[in-house]
């Protein structure tokens, strides 16, 4: 068949660029854009290599300043002083905000940030500006991601002399289909086209390979199976994984995330040297932004140094007269944020628990991103793996983002003489995906930590007589009522044919392909009918945009129960 | 429409048809050419691939399959014209296939053949059709196939090869997963003898019906994780048993008593999982 003559982009914000085309031409390059900071990695014809600025720094501040309406980066950007960060001009910690509604807690939990995060709590998108000239400019995390993601591809341009095209880049586990479309989108933005890696599992890779290169080293043929588990904690989010590594391979047997990083540990420890600090900070202007911004960084200064010491001394100087000074002991610290660190065992827990793993059966233990150095951090791990040492292989900043490189090198197909890129990395779903049914339940059906590619199909039936329309609105996460869960989108079904209710095999399979892509495919049939009533449906999800809290209730209040489904127990 | 992309289509009719348990009529096809391919297909039937792969089917061959699906006589002898093509040869080199490996990729060009839904789980896994496996290593043959089908693997190939990856790989994660646990593996076995197990049964001997009430009992009140690991033992300790008692079966060739122990099998491990959630 010709060409068509006319391609009409689709209007959904998410195709930035076809997904099924053949990825990666020439070599991508990996990116880490973290909450705090980012960098990014190349493979250099036989090995990984992360790029300067020109500040000699490999890792950068992931900040965005505006200044007379032009953003400029941390990548290029230089700024004159620390505190330049903290005049309301400054964004950061975008990566937390990226994908969420307003009433999501962690949206409420970055509002003490020193620019403007405000709420509704409606479930639509925060609203997030900076200080101008004492004019509010508003922004959102994919503008800002994008200017980071624009000043790295510069960069890589500038020094690796050739056009950067394809990335790479490292995202939370935690992170739901609709905050990857967001991602895209910022990616898109960038004139990049992107593969999410969820971090720990670059950082699984990359213990693949060193593993795989020990074993040709000592002459071991492809060297035996090893299980690591993988602790990645970084300012915004810990995730945990379960690799079993083997002949460069590394599989991904569980995921684990929550968004829960060194930024808690930050506002729990300031909250605790400033218990008023809310409302001090409760109207923002240009003073309160300083004094907060001072705090922040007294603060944080603090927490690096009582990684190396017991105790430490702060002194700032918070203006109208208040002065802090105070002596924080590394057991305040720990006692302070004792839930964070529960968390942070729970979610070791819950992975080695999915993943069927003994203590055991653990080969090494692997911790990097920047909450690694913190010596609670190490001896719970250490203690839960009932080890005498971590795994030491690796530096812990740019573990993620070397292993999202050797995926990129992987990925576009060049091959190394030594067998450097003889990797391949399966990855599993990190969330359940599935619908809501059984009244305002969430029925997974392809469950958590199913290994990709993948597609799983359950039957549901009506629960009217002569239900002719069915209301199919898929979610992806692990609660079990529907609506705490991530709503993916929605689409009903037409033309279920008449019959009394519970008949109808309403057939749901989920289908996931090895670019990513998640596609919904929904048909009616009547038992012991050959053909569907109906041609299936396919639906490429997600199909939702901002303002998605308002549509589930919505979705809810109109129809209510009128166009449900029940999940069928097969009756043989 | 090409001649490879018609007769995967055509093929795919076969199975959405099988699927659906449409009766097609075999013997009608006198071609000897064919009826070579018919035991294959015959064990396909049997399998009854499962409507997941069947949408997978449809989708890969687009609606022709649901428009053909009244005219199988015509897909016959179209499909027969093409039989002498169907001996397993790569399709891009037309290497012979290996006698003694199931030929899931080109030795010569390393190209990912189409999927060959007659070839069993175990036969990816170069075993015998045993429930017993002993203790082979399926976890490194696992990765040894993924290293050559995986999809990350063959961007820079054909959208043909690429379905090929997805499809291939995809059923070597399906042979693993069912493979390297007893309870999937017993299930599978059976299917392939023709029998469909149903986990959701309900159990109406009331003797085991006591049992597992009483289990059920002891696992809610069990006061500490010693207790519950006591019961996980025993759960253990009978799964084992019937485990071999599944295999005895069925090298019997005694498939009730099969089936009843794939149901008690089948329950122990829901116990098991009700006490590692608690654990």
């Amino acid at each position: 068949m010709a060409e068509p003559i006319y391609t009409v982009a689709s209007d959904s914000e998410t195709t930035g660029e076809d997904r099924s085309a053949p990825i990666f031409p020439e070599i991508a390059v990996g990116i880490d854009i973290g909450t705090s900071q980012c960098s990014i990695a190349f493979w250099n014809g036989s090995q990984v290599e992360l790029l300067k600025n020109t500040r000699n720094q490999k890792i950068m501040r992931s900040y965005v300043t505006f200044k007379d309406d032009t953003p400029s980066g941390g990548v290029i950007n230089e700024l004159s002083h620390e505190y330049d960060m903290l005049s309301g001009a400054a964004i950061f910690n975008m990566k937390r905000l990226i994908g969420r509604v307003d009433t999501d807690p962690v949206v409420h939990a970055s509002k003490s940030l020193p620019f403007l995060v405000q709420t509704l709590d409606i479930g639509v998108r925060p609203f997030v500006a900076a200080l101008v000239n004492n004019v509010w400019r508003s922004t959102t995390p994919e503008e800002v991601l994008a200017i980071f993601l624009v000043e790295l591809k510069m960069m890589a341009e500038h020094q690796l002399k050739r056009p950067i095209r394809n990335v790479v880049l490292t995202i939370p586990v935690s992170f739901s289909r609709f905050q990857l479309t967001r991602v895209e989108r910022a990616c898109a933005m960038a004139g990049l086209q992107v593969r999410l890696m969820p971090e720990p599992t670059a950082v699984a890779l990359l213990y693949a390979q060193q593993q795989q290169q020990q074993a040709v080293h000592e002459n071991m043929g492809s060297g035996s199976e090893k299980i690591a588990l993988i602790f990645n904690m970084g300012a915004g989010y810990c995730d945990v994984a379960v690799s079993a590594t083997g002949g460069g391979v590394s599989q991904i047997k569980a995921l684990a995330g929550s968004p829960i990083g060194g930024e808690d540990l930050l506002q729990n420890t300031m909250k605790y040297l400033l218990p008023n600090v809310e409302s001090i900070f409760s109207h923002r202007g240009i003073d309160e932004i300083r004094r907060m911004g001072l705090l922040r960084v007294a603060t944080q200064d603090a927490i690096h140094k009582l990684s190396f010491q017991s105790s430490v001394q702060i002194d700032v100087n918070l203006g109208n007269g208040s002065k802090l000074c105070k002596v924080l002991s590394r057991e305040e610290f720990e006692m302070v944020n004792s839930e964070v660190f529960e968390k942070c065992k729970n979610l070791v827990n819950q992975c080695l628990h999915d993943a069927r793993v003994g203590i055991d059966d653990l080969s090494d233990v692997v911790v990097v991103g920047g909450c690694s150095n913190i010596p609670k951090i190490r001896s719970l791990l250490m203690q839960k793996s009932k080890k005498k040492a971590l795994y030491e292989g690796m530096n812990p900043l740019e573990a993620a983002v070397s292993g999202a490189a050797l995926e990129g090198a992987v990925a576009s197909g060049i091959a190394d003489p030594f067998g450097s890129l003889d990797l391949l990395s399966i990855q599993a779903t990190p969330l359940a995906i599935g619908i809501r049914a059984d009244g305002n339940s969430f029925i997974p059906i392809i469950p958590k930590n199913t290994t990709m590619p993948a597609r799983k199909e359950l039957v549901f039936t009506t629960v009217k007589d002569n239900q002719s329309e069915a209301l199919i609105v898929v979610y992806e996460g692990e609660e079990t009522r529907a609506e705490e869960n991530h709503l993916l989108g929605y689409f009903k079904i037409i033309g279920i044919p008449p019959a009394p209710k519970g008949l109808p095999e309403i057939t749901i399979c989920m289908d996931i392909d090895s670019s990513n892509m998640l596609r919904v495919l929904a048909g009616a049939r009547l038992p012991g009918a050959h053909h569907p009533a109906t041609p299936f449906m396919e639906v490429k999800m997600p199909t939702v945009d901002d303002g998605h809290g308002w549509c589930a209730e919505a979705l809810h209040g109109k129809y209510g129960a009128a166009m449900d489904l029940v999940s069928l127990q097969k009756k043989s | 429409m090409s001649k490879a992309k018609l007769r995967s289509s055509l093929l795919a009719v076969l199975r959405c048809n099988t699927a659906h348990s449409t009766a097609i009529n075999f013997p009608n096809v006198s071609n000897s050419a064919l009826s070579s391919q018919l035991p294959s297909n015959c064990i396909s039937l049997s399998q009854l691939p499962s409507t997941a792969e069947c949408f997978r089917l449809w989708r890969s061959s687009r609606c022709e399959c649901l428009n053909n699906l009244r005219f199988p006589s015509r897909v016959f002898s179209s499909r027969s014209a093409e039989a002498s093509d169907l001996k397993l040869r790569c399709w891009n080199c037309g290497a012979a296939a290996p006698t003694s490996v199931v030929f899931l990729v080109c030795d010569s060009c390393r190209s990912i053949q189409p999927l060959d839904q007659s070839v069993d789980y175990f036969q990816i896994f170069g075993l015998e059709k045993k429930y017993e496996i002993g203790d082979v290593n399926l976890e490194s043959q696992y990765k040894d196939w993924q290293k050559k089908l995986h999809p990350d693997l063959v961007h820079s190939k054909s959208d043909r090869e690429r379905e090929y990856a997805a499809e291939q790989s995809a059923r070597v994660i399906d042979a693993y997963r069912t493979l390297s646990k007893p309870l999937s593996r017993a299930i599978y076995i059976l299917k392939l003898e023709g029998l469909d197990v149903n986990e959701e049964d309900t159990i109406s001997e009331p003797e085991l019906l006591n049992e597992i009430m009483e289990i059920r009992e002891a696992v809610e009140d069990a006061s500490g994780s010693q207790e519950l690991n006591q019961i996980q033992s025993q759960m253990q300790e009978k799964l084992n048993h019937w485990s071999n008692t599944f295999a005895k079966a069925l090298r019997n060739r005694n498939f009730d008593d099969a089936i009843s122990s794939i149901q008690r099998m089948t329950y122990y491990e829901r116990v098991k999982e009700e006490i590692t959630k608690k654990l």
